[in-house]
């Protein structure tokens, strides 16, 4: 890792923070004792899943929480001030020139109706004690640094006017703009597509080093990490369970929430047939008292010490801390692997038939009367009986299309969708897909109702089947959806694509709303099924890591056209598209030493919009190796029956 | 597999009357402050209408000539009337006539936005058009101005207040069924429901209207405290129910000649009135914050 140690003067300290919200069924101490710091020009990650308390922590710092929110305890000393005890006046003096933020949501965190110029402007006057005039050369020259075309005329723009990677670099730009000493961080990148997120890592990561400034980088994305971070806080239930350098992270992790968190991602190695290692359980209710070790109801390793006294952080090597009461944490011993890590029944074996075929497949919306968006472009396609096809790309490549294509919910504007069987569909986000009103027996049931499958005995039967097939038990069908997590949702959503028996089941991001841990669990669940009952997948995700782990073949799609098809083992370890390279090497893996070895170069710019399309190659406009061939031929993808086929003139 | 927590089965489905009346003495919404506020004042007001015919009083319709403008008493609560009738015999009967219109008002009013707004939201195209446009220039005019020109055409009485009072209603509730149903159209169960075919009626019965009942319940609520004080209004004017039948509005009509000698023959049903109203309003606001997901844990 190219870290060179900076001068030893600690920015920022943190000692017992506490952080409370006053709820109507009680105090929820979102962060709990938490004590760490930060050297100048240090990059610290703080990595941790939803209810973690990662972002209130982060809040707190700045005691930007909002009610009911409150900083209970604790000291927060930046450059020696305690702020926890500045006035708010004093405190809006640190905020803007000492520390600045960037926050997760691109599109609420600028004012709506006011120009870039206006919200950049005055806060750089007022903190570099700047005129009018030389706040906006800064204010262009920052906006320059962090990417954006012709700054001089953008900085008059309003925030629609730009997408949402555009947005997120003038959070950047305001938020150094003032020359923080300190960064935070909320997952910046976090609602932005991979090849964007690299380009914002990378701007971020070299504007810091070279305004010298501190950074806290708030994520649950243990790839970004890696590339990003010199040191690691793991927080889990408000505390920090682990605490080190990113190396000692990643190669000796002590704690066995790190552990088994490093454990659930697919790696590039693992093997199909191999399960995910995942972790049992869910996050513990944060209203209640929690006794002992938060994680040890999780935990492999857990003993009777952890169910009384809670683990304190101690050394484990230079500059590196674990809050467990083992030495180790999980040994092989006692490995978070499921009990047969292997699948040992025998494996469904594919016949070669298909079962959903798209041939010449083109979508166009009407968006007005002189618009169009032409969302997919002469797709052709084929999945075969048994077989997962993903379907990789950035949001607004048309996957998303193709998949409600697939189901019936759009009608194509020309080509034909063949299915063999039935398509059903487990939706993204599993806190809306289901009705409210109803319990989940009845939304399990629901097919089978609509299409008078069954007597109301056979039916109930066959509920209890499928809840149990996905994992859940009995006591569930009584339920509503708002008393199950995200995870057993997703697995309630999977039991009722299941109920019609499907030839072909859809997934559209069916993990991206989930926390890291529950993740590996419903992969774990599609793969299964998969492997017993032979049916089909099309799996959409923009997690190529999963996306490789789960599919037999692999679709990359930009701008409403395959680029690229073959085998996802393939596909992934030898790339020929240039978009599909660029789309790999824009995916962080969990490994610093990985990482650190990547050359640093993202792809450059935006999907152009579909709106109007270019004559020739739609993605010659951000190649690396565009000619004036690509730019006045479109290349197009060779026939069905190759087992690997690339649209660019000049793939190898 | 794994995230399965074990939870007692749940019984709550087959339970006797005694649980069923525990179970609402414990219920939230008992629990809640307006609420509560609101059945202090509403319950005590209804259980006199119910008994009003059992109670030792004149009837409403009974005049006392020897007992003219009496101030209030024991034996006549609310005094009388320059005909000697019993003020609070003729508010009762006032009150009984206001719950009548206030909750037909309401029901009509739900029914009929209900099915308009769902199929307006719905389908889209021509019937959002067709129905929009009617409900538009309705909501140009304020609702008690469209009632009096309403009863003005039907004439006067019960059936035609309530009738020209739930017309003026309609496009309202028209309105938010509708804006209910859009948003509700595009979430994400509705492609469910569609991927596995379900018909139109299906979509909308089981899946777009149960979702909107509440907010339309609340609606509702208010809808009939205000169609309580537009009849009041109406017949205050002489263009409701009436006289000698007795309503809110005429009693404190007939009383406004005699403010300065008889105070009591309008000031007492008038704090009816205003009781009412504010209960009812009190209750819908209740049953409001009660429903709202945000008040949820």
């Amino acid at each position: 890792m190219n870290y060179q140690a900076p001068v030893r003067t600690t920015l920022l300290e943190v000692r017992d923070l506490r952080t409370e919200f006053q709820t109507p069924s009680g105090t929820v101490t979102a962060v709990d004792g938490v004590s760490f710091s930060v050297e100048r020009g240090e990059r610290v990650a703080v990595v941790g899943e939803s209810g973690s308390g990662k972002s209130a922590m982060a809040m707190s710092i700045l005691r930007l929480l909002a009610w009911p929110g409150r900083l209970a305890a604790g000291e927060v000393r930046l450059d020696g001030r305690d702020i926890a005890r500045l006035s708010e006046g004093q405190l809006n003096a640190v905020r803007g020139r000492l520390v600045g933020t960037v926050f997760q949501d691109p599109m609420s965190s600028l004012d709506p109706v006011m120009r870039i110029s206006k919200q950049m402007i005055e806060p750089i006057m007022r903190n570099l004690k700047l005129n009018r005039q030389e706040a906006r050369d800064e204010a262009v020259k920052w906006l320059g640094k962090v990417g954006i075309p012709e700054p001089e005329r953008r900085i008059e723009a309003f925030p629609f006017e730009m997408s949402g990677g555009m947005r997120q670099r003038v959070m950047i730009a305001m938020a150094l703009s003032c020359q923080p000493r300190l960064v935070i961080a909320d997952e910046p990148t976090t609602a932005l597509d991979v090849t964007i997120q690299a380009q914002i890592v990378e701007v971020l990561k070299n504007l810091t080093a070279e305004a010298g400034a501190a950074m806290l980088f708030i994520t649950h994305d243990l790839g970004l990490v890696a590339r990003f971070a010199h040191k690691v806080a793991v927080m889990y239930a408000g505390r920090i369970v682990e605490f080190g350098r990113v190396e000692d992270i990643f190669a000796r992790p002590a704690h066995p929430y790190t552990q088994s968190l490093l454990g659930t991602i697919p790696s590039t190695e693992m093997l199909k047939s191999e399960r995910l290692p995942q972790i049992p359980g869910l996050p513990p209710d944060m209203r209640k008292p929690i006794v002992g070790c938060a994680f040890r109801e999780r935990c492999g390793a857990a003993h009777d010490r952890c169910a009384v006294e809670p683990p304190v952080l101690s050394e484990r090597g230079p500059d590196h801390s674990a809050a467990c009461w083992t030495d180790k944490g999980l040994t092989d011993s006692i490995s978070l692997k499921p009990k047969s890590s292997a699948r040992t029944n025998k494996p469904f074996e594919p016949d070669g038939s298909v079962v959903v075929e798209l041939n010449a497949l083109w979508k166009q919306f009407n968006v007005s009367r002189k618009t169009t968006v032409r969302a997919v472009n002469g797709v052709n396609l084929r999945v075969h009986k048994g077989e997962t096809l993903g379907i990789v790309g950035e949001s607004g490549c048309g996957k998303s299309t193709v998949a409600r294509l697939l189901l019936g919910l759009e009608k194509p504007t020309s080509g034909d969708i063949f299915i063999s069987g039935l398509a059903q569909m487990v939706f993204q986000d599993p806190s809306a897909s289901f009705n409210p009103k109803m319990r989940i027996g009845d939304i399990v049931a629901e097919p089978l109702v609509v299409k008078s499958r069954g007597a109301k005995l056979e039916r109930d039967e066959a509920v209890r089947r499928l809840i149990g097939q996905v994992g859940l038990d009995a006591s569930f069908i009584e339920r509503y959806p708002h008393q199950l997590s995200g995870g057993q949702r997703q697995r309630v959503a999977v039991a009722r694509a299941l109920a019609l028996n499907p030839s072909v089941v859809v997934a559209d991001e069916p993990t991206s709303a989930l926390d890291v841990s529950v993740r590996a669990q419903i992969i774990n669940l599609l793969a299964d099924l998969k492997h017993d009952l032979g049916i089909s997948f099309v799996f959409i995700s923009h997690d190529l890591l999963t996306v490789r782990y789960i599919s037999d073949r692999i679709a990359v799609m930009y701008l409403g056209e395959v680029v690229e098809y073959g085998a996802a083992e393939e596909v992934f370890a030898d790339p020929r598209h240039p978009y599909t390279k660029a789309l790999i090497d824009a995916v962080p893996v969990p490994d610093p030493v990985i990482e650190s070895r990547r050359s640093s170069v993202p792809l450059e710019g935006e999907l152009p919009s579909p709106l109007n399309l270019p004559r020739g190659c739609a993605f010659a406009s951000r190649c690396p190796i565009a000619t004036d061939l690509c730019r006045a031929e479109k290349p197009t993808l060779p026939t069905h029956e190759l087992s690997r086929q690339v649209a660019c003139h000049y793939a190898v | 597999m794994a995230d399965i927590t074990l939870a007692p089965p749940t019984t709550t489905r087959k339970t006797g009357f005694k649980d069923f009346f525990a179970a609402i003495g414990r219920h939230r919404g008992l629990r809640h402050p307006k609420i509560r506020l609101a059945l202090l004042i509403l319950v005590p007001i209804l259980v006199l209408t119910a008994l009003a015919p059992v109670l030792p009083i004149q009837k409403p319709l009974e005049t006392n000539l020897r007992a003219m403008m009496q101030v209030p008493s024991i034996e006549h609560p609310f005094g009388t009337d320059k005909m000697g009738r019993d003020i609070l015999s003729r508010t009762l009967a006032g009150v009984q006539i206001s719950l009548v219109v206030g909750f037909s008002v309401a029901m009509i009013a739900l029914m009929s936005g209900m099915v308009l707004g769902t199929l307006a939201g719905f389908y889209g195209g021509m019937i959002d058009r067709a129905v929009m446009t009617v409900v538009d220039i309705f909501l140009a005019f304020p609702s008690l101005l469209l009632a009096i020109g309403l009863v003005s055409v039907m004439g006067t009485g019960l059936v035609p207040v309530i009738l020209a009072i739930s017309l003026a209603d309609v496009p309202r509730f028209i309105r938010l069924q509708r804006s209910q149903v859009l948003s509700l159209r595009s979430r994400a169960f509705i492609d469910a429901a569609r991927t596995i075919n379900a018909p139109q009626s299906w979509l909308m019965t089981r899946h777009i209207v149960p979702n909107t009942i509440a907010p339309m319940l609340v609606a509702g609520s208010i809808a009939a405290a205000n169609a309580i004080l537009i009849e009041a209004s109406l017949s205050f004017l002489g263009l409701g129910i009436m006289p000698p039948q007795p309503s809110l509005g005429n009693i404190v009509r007939d009383g406004q000649t005699y403010l300065e000698q008889a105070w009591w023959i309008s000031t007492l049903p008038g704090v009816v009135i205003l009781l009412i109203a504010v209960g009812l309003h009190f209750l819908s606001d209740g049953v409001r914050e009660l429903l709202d997901p945000r008040s949820r844990q």
